[in-house]
């Protein structure tokens, strides 16, 4: 009888482990080429994404199976949001010097964010339900998730927007910044933490530990305040 | 160590999803979990070791735990593809507007506030 290569096969993709098998593999070959060439376009979570969705599409597995594999590693995204607060205590004397810049930038420049976004889909012609999974792009995924479902959008879309976002602005953001002449370290954080949320924060601590402070800072104050305040304008505005 | 420091980030994370259903349902529990934490430790007014430990390593792969809800775009594709170039557009045009100008206005509010100083 000759060995039963398909059965093998199937029993090896649809073992549970087979999610965070391929997830594990691809973030360290991405970290591996991240750290070798040290080019920008190769940030670890979009080539891990990328190569996680080849292997899934070669293999016939949808979402669904991979989401419910890897839920082991989705739920350590709880206590790894829990633990941006010591960051954040660390760098509090710092922080505090430059309380009103923080708080100013975090009015201003998080609203702007938020109404250009939104505006400019609104002006390309995207349809509502887009618009409103689109409005919370800037927080991290799981407030903007919840946001979005909350004032009419579609939870899992916002948390797509939210990637995208995240990404480009890990890729582009630190180089763009420079280029603009934004050289201070709480400046470059502020801004990655703000509208790049976690991605632009794990971008940020590579920067340094100044960087990634500035950026959980904003990230979680951006949270915060778009969770409490985004619902209450569209309920006013609309 | 690294055990004990993270059973304090599940027990804030737990804490903070209690909060979110009693309280405020519009904060999700691991943001009220991060709060929860941040005040204790200003009570505290230091970190204890087994914390640091357990915060620094988590966080280590905090790029890690982010390729799954990545992956989602895959799932997604189609309404994607419906909107496609107003919805890129709009996020890439958006975002590099967006991020210059803060980190330039962060900028810009320092440089004035330590001129004030000087």
């Amino acid at each position: 009888m000759s060995p039963d290569w398909l059965a093998a096969w199937q029993a090896v993709t649809h073992h549970p482990l087979f999610g965070v098998g391929i997830t594990l593999g691809a973030y360290q070959l991405a970290m591996a080429a991240y750290e070798k060439t040290r080019w920008v376009f190769l940030q670890p979570v979009l080539v891990s994404m990328l190569t996680v969705i080849g292997i899934l599409l070669l293999c016939g597995l949808s979402y669904a199976e991979y989401q419910g594999s890897v839920a082991a590693l989705t739920l350590f995204l709880g206590p790894v949001t829990v633990a941006l607060a010591v960051p954040l205590f660390l760098n509090l004397r710092r922080i505090r010097q430059l309380l009103w810049p923080i708080l100013i930038t975090l009015a201003v420049a998080g609203v702007f964010a938020t109404v250009l976004g939104v505006g400019l889909a609104w002006l390309l012609g995207a349809e509502r339900i887009m618009l409103m999974s689109m409005a919370p792009k800037s927080v991290t995924s799981p407030i903007a998730m919840l946001v979005a479902s909350q004032i009419g959008g579609i939870a899992a879309l916002a948390a797509v927007f939210v990637m995208i976002t995240g990404i480009i602005g890990a890729i582009c953001g630190p180089a763009l910044l420079r280029r603009c002449g934004v050289r201070h370290q709480a400046a470059l954080g502020m801004a990655l933490g703000l509208t790049a949320h976690a991605v632009g924060t794990a971008r940020a601590l590579q920067e340094g530990e100044e960087c990634g402070a500035f950026a959980a800072l904003a990230m979680s104050l951006m949270g915060v305040v778009t969770a409490v305040l985004l619902p209450l304008a569209i309920v006013m505005l609309l | 160590m690294l055990l004990r420091g993270l059973s304090w980030l599940v027990l804030c994370q737990l804490l903070g999803t209690a909060l979110n259903v009693l309280l405020l349902p519009m904060l999700p529990g691991p943001i009220i979990g991060m709060l929860l934490l941040f005040a204790f430790l200003l009570l505290r007014g230091e970190v204890g070791e087994p914390l640091h430990q357990a915060s620094s390593s988590l966080l280590k792969y905090l790029p890690l735990l982010l390729v799954p809800p990545a992956v989602g775009v895959m799932a997604y594709a189609e309404a994607i593809a419906a909107d496609f170039w107003a919805v890129a557009g709009a996020l890439l045009l958006s975002l590099l507007i967006s991020i210059v100008f803060a980190g330039w206005l962060m900028q810009k509010l320092i440089d004035r506030q330590q001129r004030e100083d000087a």
